[in-house]
């Protein structure tokens, strides 16, 4: 997968979590959950969405990696590749 | 992969939190079994048909209203999770209820500021007592794990007004409280959310569309569901379960196992050494459901839409000893709330404390004849608040401590459970989790936050 394509699962997987998510103005540099107005149980679903889809196994201390759209990115895009 | 158990998860009881519980796992892809007692879900939120009439078990309302674009609150937190359209979950608002002593009445709708303006009004002493009262509690996190705490003193030292912290406490301990007197004080800050800041409301229709909607979803996602089964031990072996043996024989193997049945019922399912005494709740109650014609609408005061009364200003929440306590309790007119079109009838439901051991003593031929006389004892009381109804009924029925333990399996009728809670959903079996009401949350919402929040710490992970 491309950057660009990891950033369109992301957001496509928001937008699966929350019917009202809201992306206008999204800054990708600062944190999902705030901008989203989301929370721990919704941040849990993209991870779990993460692991339905590729079997990807994030572990509960890394979760901070994936804090903004672009920190999703940069540590998504290593486990991605093959796909 | 190969799985040697039937299922990754089996769920005991096809309650409000072993659905919620089971449409998290199922959605996850969890091969998931969720087995029922009873030929209808719902649990203690279930339903059944008298005389041409749905009439639903446990609901007056459900309590956390909130509207569908705040996110953060509770039920649409619960939907996101379910992964439920809240957008098209249609909500009916209560029209107000009240809270009515001798001396004093305060109302309250789902706006807060008609409960501040009464108690400005009722106890202008205590009105900024009040307003930093409800302040703390906005901010108040009752998940934080803590000690408990009392209520009771916390209220004294807030409020310094026995008279409104009475009237306070009544609609909060009867509606979620499984201990008698006080109230842990996390407890109490659940429910002042849950009715002051947030308020009652009902789903457009009956419970039975509203689990029609969970166990479809459940499916939806690969869930398998059995009615008409019953547990009859959680198999064990050494420090793990394995799985559950159905009466009649049947084993079922499974990687973990989660059980919404209580903690004397779970412990009794897998030989978990607990003490049933400490864990079975004082506090059960007797139900009345009357069917009204709407005409008698006219003759009966029936404005609100849940009344909580007592005939003492210096009430106490305890098991009465008596079969039934009518000096106090809750009347809800499950009709009034806005949007609901009037039909012929409509109901008056009355709750009062009951008292488990004296119910359990009658014979089966005074059983008839004791719930005729309570009923009649509990309506006249009513009618010293409504106005007299008793004349006018249709149809009545209701149900006792020993018709809720019987069909729910909460012992001694206890609604709200354990007065002991176990938090983190552990038991002493390493697989072996418990979710609902002995988990700590209540009503409708909060125990299908619980399955949620089960299924997330230990099999999400």
């Amino acid at each position: 997968m491309t950057r660009d394509e990891i950033k369109d699962l992301i957001l496509e997987i928001i937008e699966d979590i929350d019917e009202d998510a809201e992306f206008d103005g999204l800054n990708a540099d600062s944190p999902l959950r705030d901008q989203l107005d989301l929370d721990s149980m919704d941040f849990l679903d993209i991870v779990m969405e993460l692991r339905k889809r590729y079997k990807l196994q994030i572990p509960e201390e890394e979760y901070p990696e994936l804090a903004t759209l672009n920190s999703c990115v940069n540590y998504l895009e290593p486990k991605l590749k093959d796909v | 992969m190969i799985h040697l158990a039937d299922y990754q998860l089996i769920i005991i009881g096809g309650g409000l939190s072993g659905l919620a519980a089971g449409i998290r796992a199922a959605r996850f892809g969890l091969q998931t079994l969720i087995l029922e007692q009873h030929s209808l879900p719902g649990g203690l939120n279930s339903y059944y048909f008298r005389h041409g009439h749905l009439l639903e078990t446990g609901l007056h309302a459900m309590t956390n209203f909130a509207q569908a674009t705040d996110k953060r609150a509770p039920l649409n937190r619960l939907f996101r999770q379910l992964k439920l359209s809240r957008k098209r979950f249609v909500t009916r608002e209560q029209f107000s209820s009240e809270i009515i002593f001798p001396e004093s009445r305060l109302c309250f709708a789902n706006d807060l500021s008609l409960l501040e303006a009464e108690v400005a009004r009722e106890f202008p002493a205590s009105s900024q007592a009040f307003l930093r009262l409800v302040r703390r509690m906005k901010t108040f996190d009752p998940f934080a794990p803590a000690p408990w705490r009392s209520t009771r003193t916390f209220l004294h030292e807030q409020l310094d007004d026995p008279l409104l912290e009475n009237m306070l406490l009544l609609p909060l301990m009867v509606y979620g409280n499984s201990e008698e007197y006080d109230m842990n004080l996390a407890q109490f800050a659940i429910m002042f959310r849950a009715l002051f800041l947030e308020g009652f409301f009902r789903p457009e229709k009956t419970i039975r569309e509203f689990l029609d909607l969970l166990v479809g979803q459940y499916r939806n996602f690969g869930g398998a569901l059995r009615f008409n089964v019953e547990v009859e031990e959680i198999v064990r072996d050494k420090d793990r379960v394995s799985g559950v043996r159905l009466s009649g024989g049947e084993l079922l193997r499974a990687e973990a196992v989660l059980s919404t049945v209580g903690l004397p019922g779970t412990a009794k399912l897998s030989g978990w050494a607990l003490d049933p005494e400490q864990y079975t709740g004082r506090m059960s109650f007797m139900e009345t459901i009357s069917l009204l014609p709407e005409s008698c609408r006219l003759r009966i005061r029936s404005n609100r839409t849940i009344l909580f009364y007592s005939m003492n200003d210096d009430w106490q929440y305890k098991r009465p000893s008596s079969l039934i306590e009518p000096s106090w309790g809750v009347i809800c007119f499950p009709e009034n709330f806005h949007g609901i079109a009037p039909k012929e009838t409509f109901q008056l439901r009355i709750t009062n404390a009951a008292d488990y051991d004296r119910w359990r003593q009658l014979d089966t031929a005074d059983y008839g004849a004791a719930k005729e006389r309570c009923c009649h004892a509990s309506a006249e009381m009513v009618g010293k608040i409504v106005g007299n109804y008793e004349q006018d009924i249709v149809y009545q029925d209701s149900f006792t401590p020993l018709t809720i333990e019987r069909y729910t399996g909460k012992g001694a009728g206890a609604v709200y459970g354990s007065p002991v809670k176990i938090k983190d959903g552990c038991t002493p079996l390493e697989n072996l989790y418990i979710a609902g009401t002995d988990q700590g949350y209540l009503g409708i919402v909060g125990s299908m936050l619980s399955g949620v929040t089960i299924i997330n710490q230990h099999l999400l992970r």
